[in-house]
């Protein structure tokens, strides 16, 4: 099979399935099923989907964190201390 | 056979270094490739340890610590996010693309803030066709989502096939370790905030009818 797609490719179709393989098995939605069921597109649109939800939660994350470093200004000194010893 | 270069430059945590010397023993290919498969491994296992959560748990206290009292105690979220991803950045120490296009592209905000130089120089740059159209070069699925993944990883637009999945699984790891670390640190401060173990001086606090 020609791999000239993305420019210059000089991978073997089994290499490209094992990184495939391997990206597959971070991903939580598709780590439950058999690893042979999912084909490369499936792999990448649940990679894209997952990283935009990590990016998400950090965003929602930073917003919360952001709220409770503003209403607490002078606890922060103590709380990033306990923080840094029991976290 | 041309032999590996011995172990790289990372700290070895325990629990890491015979995992890594029993993958250089497995596979000794000659290709570069597989050499940074195996460093690329070590690497992501270093975001599950509890140390690097640890770590960056602190480091990021410390440097949001430092920012507030300069911006007046208007602590935005985007500044939040965005010390949080420089700290992440800062925590891979400089090994993978896109741990170096987050660090690079913070100092050129901050310069293009200063001179008050064109910010959309690097928007006019990009091809148009590179947006999807399913014209003639990019109608495979696979492809689109290749160049759809190549943009959400910071800079790593350009990267080959294997260079590419090699930066996704390291900044998923990083991710992951990111937000783990950063709910961690929140329940702390709300717990510390409304269940008030560390009291202030509150003499009518606790006695009530003693």
């Amino acid at each position: 099979m020609s791999s000239r797609r993305s420019g210059g490719s000089r991978m073997s179709d089994d290499q490209i399935a094992d990184l495939v393989s391997k990206l597959q098995r971070l991903i939580p939605e598709l780590r439950g099923r058999r690893s042979n069921k999912a084909s490369a597109s499936k792999v990448l649109q649940e990679t894209c989907n997952y990283i935009r939800n990590l990016h998400r939660e950090v965003e929602d994350l930073s917003d919360r964190l952001s709220q409770l470093l503003a209403s607490a200004d002078t606890d922060t000194d103590q709380a990033a201390i306990l923080t840094t010893l029991l976290i | 056979m041309a032999s590996l270069l011995p172990i790289p430059e990372i700290e070895p945590s325990p629990e890491i270094s015979p995992e890594f010397q029993l993958k250089k023993r497995r596979k000794t290919e000659e290709k570069p490739a597989s050499y940074h498969r195996m460093q690329g491994n070590q690497r992501m296992n270093r975001w599950r340890t509890r140390r690097e959560q640890q770590i960056y748990s602190s480091k990021l206290i410390e440097a949001l610590r430092r920012r507030s009292p300069r911006t007046s105690s208007s602590a935005n979220g985007n500044d939040v996010r965005d010390t949080a991803y420089r700290v992440l950045a800062v925590s891979a120490k400089g090994t993978t693309h896109w741990s170096r296009a987050i660090l690079i592209s913070r100092l050129s905000a901050k310069m293009r803030k200063h001179k008050k130089a064109k910010v959309s120089a690097n928007w006019k740059l990009r091809k148009p066709a590179a947006a999807g159209n399913s014209e003639n070069r990019k109608m495979p699925a696979v492809e689109r989502k290749l160049i759809a993944l190549g943009r959400l990883v910071p800079g790593c637009r350009k990267l080959s096939f294997s260079n590419l999945l090699e930066e996704t699984s390291d900044y998923i790891a990083a991710l992951e370790m990111q937000v783990r670390a950063m709910t961690a640190v929140t329940e702390f401060l709300t717990v510390g905030n409304d269940g008030g173990t560390q009291s202030p001086a509150d003499p009518l606090g606790p006695n009530v009818n003693s």
